[in-house]
């Protein structure tokens, strides 16, 4: 069995100050962490693989200059195989669209993929598109946001969160319902719903000292440079008007209710 | 020159921090209250290869260097003194000992469970009369057919009521003193005659350790001698000058945390209308505790490279140490004026790291010891020797 896992990187929260008053975020230690939501869908596929014969390869999520060091974390945690694609590094940034063609041309250069997992969504942006998109690509089935995956023969079993007004024909009572997908699938992992395991000291060791722990792929080997436009285009930006500041009335209740009155027919015109 | 650590650094202080912050710092509080080793975190440890952490993968440890150890301490330093001072004893001096003086045999049979793990060790000197004069221990060992026989008391054994394992200093020939008289051997916990004996009630370090051991009799197999007859005691020293580096190494990460938290507090606290941070007095003191934390962190480091690379460092490790140890308390210290009167709260952890810091002056050789060790390497270079 061969389970892809899609992995991307996030600014250490912890490295992050936020001052209320100023309105403004500090970053007083930059420094890298994977997606929680990756970790998870690792985890997840770390499961599968301790009780059976399966193969995790990890890929990345973006083209982004680090993204190396999540792929080696994934080694060091126990993954079979990391490839990271390399040749148009971040230039232009790569949204969710051109990446899913990305993964999906390099899912079918590695061949006969059971399960690829990812995260369901993204510390940074919010985002959770790339696993539904990547599932569209390659005309998979799909399960979001799972908080438990296992593989019982020719299907993925997987645990979701439904709550009630989502429910439709489920029925009511327990929100966590078990959704099954057959095989070739894309499921994505809760945040939160696993949590990664610890590193094998001296394997982390070795991994992050070989030098040729990650196989390169050029992105340009995959897919032509069409597929790599990307799919949105920024034109600039737009918010809403700015609020009027409210107005605190005070006085006897009487009195507040004919200023109340007053301001309200004067606005009404 | 290159200040930057390697890749495998990063990737392994990143690891440690998370290891840290989510399976010791939750028990810090609470081991120091109950005054009891956590067991529990030392397996994980081990399960994931960090009790090994500098030794080299042949031997079951991870190969991560002196370096690595050091993160590990700094790291472990930050968040919980005690535990770093169980993880100092059985890496930094127990198991240190059989690695640097361990014949082919000896590091297969011992060192390789310590760094995995499996089992803890221990590094046994101190006795009632021999603190700073670790040459006038009593312990003997006399030559009996292919055996040695330990009789005597050690004090002050930290993880010696619980090691598996312990390199045991004792006296081979009492007429030739501390260069050939002195042997070091290394002792399993199961052997007949040694006995457990009374448990150090301390103020600090709460959460390790310390106990009295007790050798009765204790019958060590020749195959036991760690290096060679009448040279334990300068195999020992050897030991210690490793020790005091990574002691250093835990004293950065106490001072961090010390600094960390009051830059926290100066940014939050407000007093007259403003934020602590806008006072010069409190400016004055964290800049100060951040540059003397900085230059503990270059000596420290510094002194790590120069053991991975090979070169003499007897010095330069007691300055970690002596440097180290004084940075810590003062840091904490300060940090706990800055707190005011919050900071003596027991429901703060500045009380119990202002309680944890004094040890470091004290053990694994005084900090007058260590200018006697940093002042007679300099003087021996103008040839002058220095008596203690």
């Amino acid at each position: 069995m061969k389970i892809v896992v899609i992995l991307g990187r996030v600014l250490d929260p912890a490295g992050i100050v936020v001052n209320r008053r100023r309105g403004r975020i500090f970053v007083n230690r930059e420094e890298y962490v994977m997606q929680p939501a990756d970790a998870c869908a690792l985890e997840a596929a770390l499961q599968i693989k301790d009780g059976s014969d399966a193969e995790v390869i990890a890929l990345p999520r973006g083209l982004l200059p680090d993204d190396d060091d999540v792929l080696r974390q994934a080694l060091s945690v126990g993954a079979d195989r990391a490839v990271n694609f390399v040749g148009r590094i971040g230039n232009p940034p790569y949204g969710d669209g051109v990446m899913a063609r990305v993964l999906a041309a390099a899912i079918e250069r590695l061949g006969e993929t059971d399960l690829i997992l990812t995260g369901a969504t993204t510390l940074d942006t919010g985002q959770g598109q790339l696993g539904p998109r990547l599932a569209g690509v390659l005309g998979w089935p799909q399960v979001v946001d799972a908080w438990a995956v296992r593989v019982a023969g020719d299907h993925v079993e997987t645990v979701c969160h439904i709550p009630p007004p989502l429910r439709g024909g489920l029925g009511g009572g327990n929100p966590y319902t078990i959704l099954e997908v057959d095989l070739s699938a894309v499921v994505t992992v809760h945040p939160g719903a696993l949590k990664l395991r610890y590193p094998d000291g001296a394997r982390l060791i070795n991994v992050y000292r070989d030098e040729k722990a990650v196989e390169a792929w050029v992105v340009t080997d995959l897919v032509s440079e069409e597929a790599l436009q990307p799919l949105l285009e920024k034109r600039g930006r737009d918010f809403p008007p700015e609020r009027e500041r409210s107005v605190r009335l005070e006085g006897a209740p009487q009195e507040v209710v004919q200023v109340l009155a007053s301001e309200l027919r004067k606005r009404v015109g | 020159m290159d200040f930057a650590f390697s890749t495998e650094h990063r990737a392994l202080r990143r690891l440690i921090r998370e290891f840290a912050e989510n399976e010791v710092e939750p028990l810090a509080a609470e081991i120091d209250r109950e005054g009891r080793v956590p067991f529990e975190t030392l397996g994980k440890l081990g399960q994931i290869g960090l009790l090994g952490v500098c030794f080299p993968q042949e031997y079951g440890g991870m190969g991560a260097g002196e370096i690595g150890y050091c993160i590990l301490m700094e790291e472990l330093g930050r968040v919980c003194t005690s535990t770093a001072t169980t993880v100092g004893a059985h890496i930094g001096i127990g198991a240190m000992s059989i690695y640097l003086d361990g014949n082919e045999e000896q590091k297969r049979k011992y060192l390789t469970p310590l760094a995995r793990g499996e089992k803890i060790g221990a590094f046994v000197l101190t006795e009632a009369n021999a603190g700073s004069d670790a040459a006038a221990i009593r312990t003997r060992a006399v030559r009996e057919g292919d055996s040695y026989i330990l009789d005597g008391t050690k004090t002050f054994n930290t993880n010696g009521s619980f090691a598996d394992i312990v390199t045991v200093l004792a006296v081979t020939d009492p007429t030739l003193g501390a260069r050939g008289g002195i042997t070091a051997f290394i002792v399993e916990s199961d052997m007949p005659g040694f006995q457990v004996g009374t448990h150090e009630n301390k103020m600090g370090i709460r959460g390790s350790s310390t106990a009295e051991l007790i050798f009765e009799e204790v019958r060590v197999p020749q195959e036991n001698v760690l290096g060679n007859v009448g040279e334990g005691f300068v195999s020992f020293m050897k030991t210690l000058d490793l020790g005091r580096l990574t002691l250093g190494a835990a004293c950065l990460g106490g001072a961090q945390a010390a600094l960390d938290w009051s830059v926290r507090w100066a940014r939050t606290r407000r007093q007259f209308g403003e934020e602590l941070a806008h006072k010069q007095s409190v400016q004055w003191m964290i800049a100060d505790m951040a540059t003397q934390v900085e230059a503990l962190r270059s000596l420290v480091y510094r002194v790590a490279w120069m053991v991975d690379t090979g070169q003499p460092f007897t010095q330069m490790a007691a300055m970690c140490k002596l440097y180290g140890s004084e940075v810590a308390s003062r840091a904490i210290d300060v940090a706990l004026q800055i707190h005011g009167g919050l900071g003596l709260s027991r429901d703060f952890l500045i009380e119990r790291f202002f309680r944890d810091a004094r040890i470091a002056e004290i053990f694994e050789g005084t900090n007058e010891i260590q200018r006697i060790v940093i002042a007679n390497n300099i003087f021996r270079r103008h040839g002058v020797r220095i008596r203690p």
